[in-house]
């Protein structure tokens, strides 16, 4: 046994550098899940009326953190719009549009089509940092009763909604 | 000379334009400048928020400095960055249930080590 041991530790220190090796360094665990969303109250874009987060509970939505600046945005913009335009699925998109020219975002929407319910616009990027992003696209998953109930960073794929989203939506719908 | 007055005179107006309490004193700059170099720049990972030009990292400078000025302590400044980023963000990893084994391995080591060196030199 006393023989083996240089061995099973070469073989546990392979094992678990080996593993850190594939890990995905941008895919950090975010805090938030599970907790109530930050509160917020920011401008729709292109207006002057507030939207605070009490304005959308109720119902299990999607928000989205994007910008005219974001390559990866342009990527998820057209399923975005599929999935704002398929009737059975009924799922409200907030958009927050994080450090943009409220010009240049309304133009790009005018552009590409619309996904989002509602736009709110953050210009100066707190009401992101209170939501922990740090590089868009940041999409959250909040439940009925404001908690968010799934992350992701990075464009969202036909597969992550697919296997990720569209079965958390259907547990949390019940 | 005209022009040296007016840059004197433009300079001293435009810093009273700040209100005293709205500059750090010494003290508060300190903490800032240590917190800040404790502090991990997500958009780009080897470096803190000190070190990057990144426009998250300047935002996050901004937030922590208001923060300092407002007279947050640098525990209550630390925990609302690790409320928002998690773990990751700070360099010094916090001590919990997950990072039990890294905070204790050393410990563990030496004890194996002084046991093995005791064998051996019976």
């Amino acid at each position: 046994m006393k023989r083996y041991l240089p061995i099973i530790f070469f073989l546990v220190l392979f094992i678990s550098l080996l593993k850190s090796l594939f890990q995905d360094e941008m895919d950090i665990p975010s805090p938030l899940i599970g907790k109530n969303m930050p509160s917020f109250s920011l401008t729709r874009l292109g207006e002057n009326t507030t939207v605070t987060d009490q304005d959308i509970l109720g119902e299990v939505a999607l928000i989205n953190v994007w910008a005219t600046w974001c390559v990866g945005c342009k990527e998820e913009h057209q399923l975005l719009l599929s999935l704002a335009e398929e009737p059975s699925i009924k799922l409200p998109i907030i958009g927050i549009n994080w450090k943009d020219q409220d010009q240049l975002a309304i133009q790009w929407l005018d552009e590409l089509g619309n996904p989002y319910q509602e736009i709110l616009s953050d210009p100066i990027g707190n009401t992101a940092i209170d939501f922990g992003v740090y590089g868009a696209p940041e999409s959250f998953l909040i439940d009925r009763d404001g908690f968010i109930r799934y992350k992701h960073i990075g464009p969202l794929t036909l597969p992550i909604w697919i296997n990720e989203i569209q079965p958390l939506i259907e547990e949390l719908k019940q | 000379m005209k022009y040296l007055i007016t840059i004197i005179f433009l300079f001293l107006t435009s810093n009273s334009l700040i209100s005293a309490d709205e500059r750090p004193t010494t003290d508060q700059q300190e903490m800032y400048q240590s917190i800040i170099q404790e502090v991990r720049c997500l958009v780009c990972q080897n470096q803190s928020i000190a070190e990057s030009n990144a426009d998250l990292a300047k935002d996050l400078r901004a937030q922590i400095l208001d923060q300092v000025i407002a007279g947050k302590t640098k525990y209550e400044i630390k925990n609302y960055l690790l409320d928002r980023y998690g773990d990751f963000v700070l360099y010094q990893p916090v001590f919990s249930e997950k990072t039990l084994f890294l905070w204790i391995s050393p410990i563990i080591l030496l004890i194996l080590i002084v046991g093995w060196y005791r064998k051996i030199s019976n």
